[in-house]
């Protein structure tokens, strides 16, 4: 018979890592596509020598590893500016500014998808640059950037597990600790899956229905 | 005359500079929480309880220098190789984590005085009538293959020119090997072989003796510059034997005879 020391109060430690998880990636991707739209939206209409500068920043943000990202901030805002902050607060900073480089590329992406003709014509109808984002290009921007969009969220979700470093207990963490203590790594491990895969599912359901639902046919 | 009031400005600056910062002691009063790093799989000095909340000496003796510093603790999981990196990173404050204050270490971090020793054991089956480390001659005696104790306790069974020693693979298996009356007596740390006797997995043995062994001292670290820090701290580990709290937690945590926490003939 199969034996296990796990417990439900261990259970429920896990739910709770299991949900700052979610608080973590929610905030973040929350936060990370709001400036990632804008963003995107400002490199596509700045122009690539205007935004030069933001195009960099943003590059950085997306090659160097979140893990280094996470220690540095957090070594940087603790040691040189000395500010309070906790742990908590500095995985979000970090989180959301690491979703929005990745954001801005999927909207770039998804406004470069909308043919210039359709634009043009919103334009010749006497419409403000306004109203042509609003009813031409993020109706359809949108279908295109929505995949993508859903496959960046699922990612930070499971990059979020990187934060123990900054002293959040999420889900991967707690996973960890209840393996040090009882010992049981393979069985543990298939419930911290379990747990992700918990989460990750609907969101990815999710995305399919939208796809289906704004699809046109 | 640009150049002298150029220097002045200087010397008024690097004067006000030094006047305004605050040290690490200040700092931690101030933000009014100590952040220490410590081990949480390393029992009984740091591991975890059945709600999986932080337990043991470690965390114990952070907690007592947190309340005498009039500030909350927070206790910072670190695992052995990330203590020096948790503390050079700014994540923590100070090390509680069980570490032994090497020379090498010592060019990186500030140690304090040593707050704890881990000291060699001799456990015996109960059934052998051996009451001390000398008690071992003539006896089938074995430890953990490859550790210190191990060659050093092998090298101790060719001298007394009697007697066998067995290695073997894990400390469970040594224990087991002991309750089971294979062997009849082992060399540990006094901190496991505690630990070990008091699981009750392991009937018939107990702890009889020290070894005269080299002790490991550990000490409590921070950052090296920060003497006022480090000053404060070796006065508290000083305190904590002072008051009865070192035995306290000694006996709560590891249990039997209290080690020695200064060297002989030394002045620390």
């Amino acid at each position: 018979m199969f034996d296990t020391a796990l417990t439900t109060a261990d259970l429920i430690f896990l739910a709770k890592g299991a949900g700052m998880t979610i608080l973590v990636t929610a905030i973040s991707v929350a936060i990370g596509t709001a400036l990632g739209i804008a963003f995107g939206v400002i490199r596509v209409q700045f122009g690539a020598a205007l935004t030069a500068p933001l195009t960099f920043v943003l590059d950085i943000f997306r090659s160097v590893p979140l893990l280094i990202q996470l220690v540095l901030a957090n070594a940087f805002l603790g040691m040189v500016l000395k500010l309070q902050l906790s742990g908590f607060f500095v995985a979000c900073m970090v989180l959301s500014l690491y979703t929005s480089a990745y954001c801005a590329e999927i909207v770039r992406g998804g406004i470069d998808a909308v043919p210039a003709t359709t634009r043009r014509a919103a334009r010749s109808l006497g419409m403000s640059w306004g109203q042509d984002m609003r009813y031409i290009v993020m109706p359809l921007a949108t279908r295109v950037a929505l995949p993508s969009w859903i496959g960046l969220a699922l990612g930070v979700m499971k990059d979020s597990a990187l934060v123990y470093v900054v002293q959040v207990t999420e889900l991967l963490k707690s996973t960890q600790i209840l393996i040090t203590r009882l010992q049981e790594p393979l069985f543990l491990l298939m419930i911290g899956g379990a747990f992700y895969f918990l989460i990750s599912f609907p969101l990815a359901r999710f995305g399919g229905y939208l796809e289906k639902r704004w699809s046109n046919d | 005359m640009k150049k002298t009031i150029m220097a002045t400005a200087l010397i008024a600056a690097t004067g006000f500079a030094g006047a305004a910062q605050a040290d690490k002691l200040d700092d931690i009063i101030a933000s009014g929480t100590l952040r220490c790093a410590v081990v949480l799989d390393f029992p009984p000095m740091g591991m975890r309880d059945a709600n999986n909340e932080p337990v043991g000496f470690d965390v114990d003796y952070c907690n007592d220098l947190a309340a005498a510093l009039g500030v909350s603790a927070e206790i910072v999981e670190t695992p052995f190789p990330e203590r020096i990196p948790a503390l050079m990173s700014g994540r923590v404050d100070v090390g509680v984590a069980s570490t032994s204050d090497t020379l090498e270490r010592a060019k990186t971090v500030g140690f304090t005085i040593p707050y704890f020793a881990f000291e060699m054991a001799v456990t015996a089956n109960d059934g052998a009538g051996i009451a001390s480390y000398e008690g071992m001659k003539g006896h089938t005696v074995g430890a953990v293959a490859g550790t210190y104790e191990a060659i050093a306790l092998e090298k101790q069974v060719q001298e007394w020119g009697e007697g066998e020693f067995r290695p073997y693979q894990t400390q469970a298996d040594v224990f087991l090997a002991l309750s089971q009356g294979q062997l009849d007596a082992t060399v540990s740390t006094s901190t496991v072989a505690m630990a070990n006797v008091k699981t009750g997995n392991f009937p018939g043995i107990s702890v009889v003796g020290k070894a005269p062994f080299d002790t490991d001292y550990v000490a409590l670290f921070t950052s090296r510059n920060e003497y006022g820090l480090i000053n404060y701290l070796n006065l508290f580990v000083n305190q904590q034997i002072r008051t009865g709290r070192y035995a306290e937690l000694y006996e709560k945590w590891v249990g039997g005879e209290l080690p020695d926490l200064t060297v002989p003939n030394a002045y620390r």
